[in-house]
């Protein structure tokens, strides 16, 4: 059972993991607490249900339609919302604020044009595979081997090529970076288009394999949050090591406690990790505190 | 030194920001009822010396007295209520409040400030807000804003902003004032009512440590001076001794 | 006549919200997505005193104002030592945590099931039965919460919290105990949203938990920051502003079924525009930092 619970957890991990590698990649350059990263992460699974269940396109287009489509929404929250805000050295409370007031507004159209119910993508039953009396979807091995090539592309994205650099460079010392002749608000829209990327991919894997609602992206944002301090702000790859410590954890409550207390057990984490370790597992000493 | 005790002991103060010592072994004593000068070039950790003292920054290393009381553990609230107030270069008044509010705020210890008082201890409140109230009028006579009691600071000239918070800190009534460059951006003709003003409340009892860059200044109001170059005290004695020192003169004055 | 009772009731009620969270946005700068959990707090401690151990509504009351001040002592905490996103993060936790809570704990709160029969305020044998009176009573409670709060924001402590929103390291030098006064704000912000918790259950009478959510503390922030903080009337113009809008809605004749999802687009619209174009709100002083 343990063992069951536990590989549960992993892919339960490697969608929080995706998912959370966007909202820090977003935060660690742009220093905004980016929670319409939700709002993304919903829109994206819908037009991904839109395109394969209703207009009855291949999964291979409507899926990589529905990410593409969240990227979109980013650049779009970047451009419209966020841009403007930086140009008036608007302060984080503002920023926050103004994305939970983006995220409100693209749940609720969402919710105002597919009603509140839970849509399901792929109906029937999931074959199963068994491996060392551990069983798993085939959606969970998808889940698994997509976490795989998503993130390898994102380290050698991240370490070899001059984008890569330009991000650290942003979360580092974005002074610098506009000295070096680098457009930041350029970067800004590429960082936002691969962190809705990132949301998009999450939600639609989750989505083909329990379908969805217009509250899910609410969830998704938390975790994200959580893997994030969990990992350590400032560190784009530690997002991963949160997302399976709550993957994990979240699953051996399941078997131990009860299904009804993961969320409160996430949240408990997510403030003993401020208080206690706020530079995440990985992260560097900070200034998360105040003096 | 002054025959008299120490107001404020400063033993082998070491702080490094961001992997450069800014403060360096200092040890320093302020003599009581005296007005001391702190002087050196930019970057000299003049203002971090002062962060020191008033329990913004910890010190890695070194210790602070304050009287019989040791303050560099202490937080800054508690470092205040001991008597050590503070002007800032930046000023820092309070610029959307009103200028009588500004002052009213000056007393470190209000018993006002917890609401409990509020509402058990509420006539000892109104009575000590009354007296506030008082000696805030006569402190912006004193600096000559009558007529601006009730504008927000943030709208008086920058002159007005420091005879502001000159006032302020006054209003606290503490008996050690660290004053960061009092006569910056003041007008030539303020600043010698300024002076008069600082040599005053000294003979009334209180003690000076202020940083400066005018040489003028040090000379005329400054009973000893310590020169502070790259976190070391590198001189200290009278205004004349420590501006005729050589070395002082090469490092600071370039000449 | 009713629907205008209640109207004036749910004014009351968020009123008193709004004005107590006024006092961690804009007098204390620190942005808390927690206040519905200490609406909840004070409904259920209050509800769960009357139903097990059948105390009247006032002593309950005043119970579940204590109870609630004192919960706040472990959001306080974190706000003393985390700064800026992620004090958010960590009220955020706290709200989720409380919701959890009231969700989960079944044989405390019956969860998802709720509480009903929640017994009407009752003093010296009157009952507030009927709408007119449930509207005196709540009238009367937002006016003495109102003059209380009045009362703090023009003492020397709610001077300390401007002192300190304003420029914090001036304040600290200046002896103000910048902690105290915060965990003080925290303390009175939420016994305040408790008597608005305790005013809810007595007056419709059931609660869940699904009256005290994440999305509810979003609205409550929503009110203050359209109509402003860091003085009176900006929270209470974000009331009338915010309680009156959807029954405006209901008048132009929109469809019932659409009418919660709009109602909430233009919230969300509403703080993107401020946030840009008014970041002080309609009335308010303080801008966020």
């Amino acid at each position: 059972m343990l063992l069951q619970f536990l590989a549960n957890g992993l892919v339960t991990g490697t969608v929080y993991s995706i998912v959370a590698l966007g909202f820090a990649l977003i935060y660690n350059t742009t220093k905004i607490l980016h929670i319409a990263h939700g709002a993304v992460y919903v829109f994206s699974c819908y037009i991904f249900f839109t395109l394969y269940r209703i207009l009855h396109l291949p999964l291979i287009f409507s899926l990589p339609l529905g990410i593409i489509s969240g990227a979109l929404l980013g650049i779009i929250m970047e451009i419209l919302v966020y841009r403007p805000l930086f140009e008036k050295n608007a302060s984080s409370g503002v920023a926050i604020v103004s994305s939970i007031g983006i995220y409100i507004f693209i749940v609720n159209l969402i919710a105002l044009l597919f009603g509140n119910e839970t849509k399901i993508l792929s109906p029937g039953i999931e074959k199963t595979y068994e491996f060392a009396g551990v069983i798993l979807t085939r959606i969970q091995i998808f889940e698994a081997l997509a976490f795989i090539i998503v993130f390898a592309l994102y380290i050698i994205l991240l370490k070899l090529t001059n984008f890569g650099k330009a991000v650290r460079a942003l979360a580092d010392n974005p002074t610098l970076l506009s000295t070096l002749g680098v457009e930041i608000s350029d970067l800004k829209i590429w960082i936002f288009a691969l962190g809705s990327v990132f949301a998009g991919i999450s939600s639609c894997l989750v989505a083909l394999d329990v379908g969805m609602d217009p509250n899910v992206g609410m969830p998704a944002l938390l975790v994200s949050a959580v893997a994030m301090i969990v990992g350590g702000v400032g560190v784009f790859e530690s997002a991963v090591i949160g997302g399976f410590t709550i993957g994990i954890v979240q699953n051996l409550a399941v078997w131990q406690i009860s299904a009804r207390w993961q969320e409160g057990i996430t949240f408990i984490i997510l403030i003993l990790f401020l208080l206690l370790r706020p530079q995440g597992l990985l992260g560097k000493r900070t200034r998360v505190e105040e003096k | 030194m002054d025959n008299r005790k120490a107001i404020l002991k400063i033993l082998n103060l070491t702080k490094s920001l961001e992997g450069l010592k800014v403060v360096d072994s200092v040890s320093i004593d302020i003599a009581r009822g005296r007005i001391t000068g702190l002087i050196g070039p930019n970057g000299a950790g003049k203002t971090t010396l002062f962060n020191l003292i008033s329990g913004l920054l910890r010190p890695d290393k070194g210790e602070i007295w304050f009287e019989d009381k040791r303050i560099d553990t202490l937080p800054s609230w508690q470092i205040a209520r001991a008597g050590i107030g503070r002007l800032f270069q930046d000023i820092r008044i309070f610029r959307k409040l009103s200028v009588l509010e500004n002052i009213l705020l000056a007393d470190p210890n209000h018993p006002g400030e917890l609401p409990l008082n509020l509402f058990f201890n509420y006539r000892n409140i109104a009575r000590i807000e009354q007296k506030h109230l008082e000696s805030a009028e006569y402190w912006i006579e004193f600096v000559g804003l009558e007529g601006k009691k009730d504008s927000p600071a943030g709208s008086l000239s920058f002159g007005q902003q420091k005879l502001l918070a000159i006032a302020r800190l006054l209003a606290g009534g503490h008996k050690f004032l660290l004053l960061d460059e009092p006569t910056a951006g003041v007008n030539p003709a303020m600043i010698k009512s300024l002076l008069n003003l600082i040599q005053r409340i000294v003979k009334g009892g209180k003690t000076v440590l202020f940083i400066e860059h005018n040489m003028n200044v040090v000379l005329k109001i400054a009973d000893w001076v310590y020169f502070l170059d790259e976190g070391r005290v590198t001189s200290f004695g009278r205004p004349e001794e420590v501006l005729g020192d050589t070395e002082v003169r090469k490092a600071y004055l370039g000449v | 006549m009713n629907y205008l009772f209640h109207i004036l009731i749910m004014l009351c009620i968020y009123g008193i919200l709004a004005l107590s969270l006024n006092l961690l946005i804009g007098y204390s700068g620190l942005l808390s997505l927690a206040h519905a959990a200490f609406y909840g707090i004070g409904a259920y401690a209050s509800t769960l005193l009357m139903v097990k151990l059948g105390l009247n509504f006032f002593p309950a009351l005043i119970l579940g104002i204590f109870i609630s001040g004192s919960l706040a002592l472990l959001i306080a905490y974190p706000s003393l030592r985390l700064k800026g996103d992620y004090f958010v993060l960590a009220s955020l936790g706290f709200q989720l945590i409380v919701f959890s809570i009231l969700y989960n704990w079944i044989g405390l709160t019956r969860g998802p099931y709720g509480i009903p029969g929640i017994p009407r305020p009752t003093i010296f044998g009157f009952e507030f039965n009927s709408i007119t009176s449930y509207f005196i009573l709540s009238a009367g409670i937002f006016s003495l919460v109102f003059v209380f709060i009045r009362h703090l924001c023009q003492s020397p402590f709610g001077r300390a919290l401007k002192s300190l929103r304003e420029d914090e390291i001036a304040a600290r030098v200046m002896g103000k105990n910048v902690p105290l006064l915060k965990v003080w704000t925290f303390i009175i912000a939420g016994g305040l949203a408790a008597i608005s918790g305790a005013l809810y259950a007595g007056y419709v009478t059931y609660i869940d938990p699904t009256s005290f959510t994440l999305d509810e503390s979003i609205f409550i922030i929503t009110i203050v920051l359209v109509g402003g903080s860091g003085n009176l009337k900006g929270p209470l113009a974000g009331v009338l502003f915010m309680i009156i809008l959807p029954e405006a809605l209901r008048f132009i004749g929109l469809p019932d079924t659409i009418a919660p999802n709009v109602r909430q687009m233009i919230y969300g619209l509403l703080l993107i525009l401020l946030m840009r174009y008014r970041p002080q709100g309609l009335a308010g002083e303080y801008r966020l930092e």
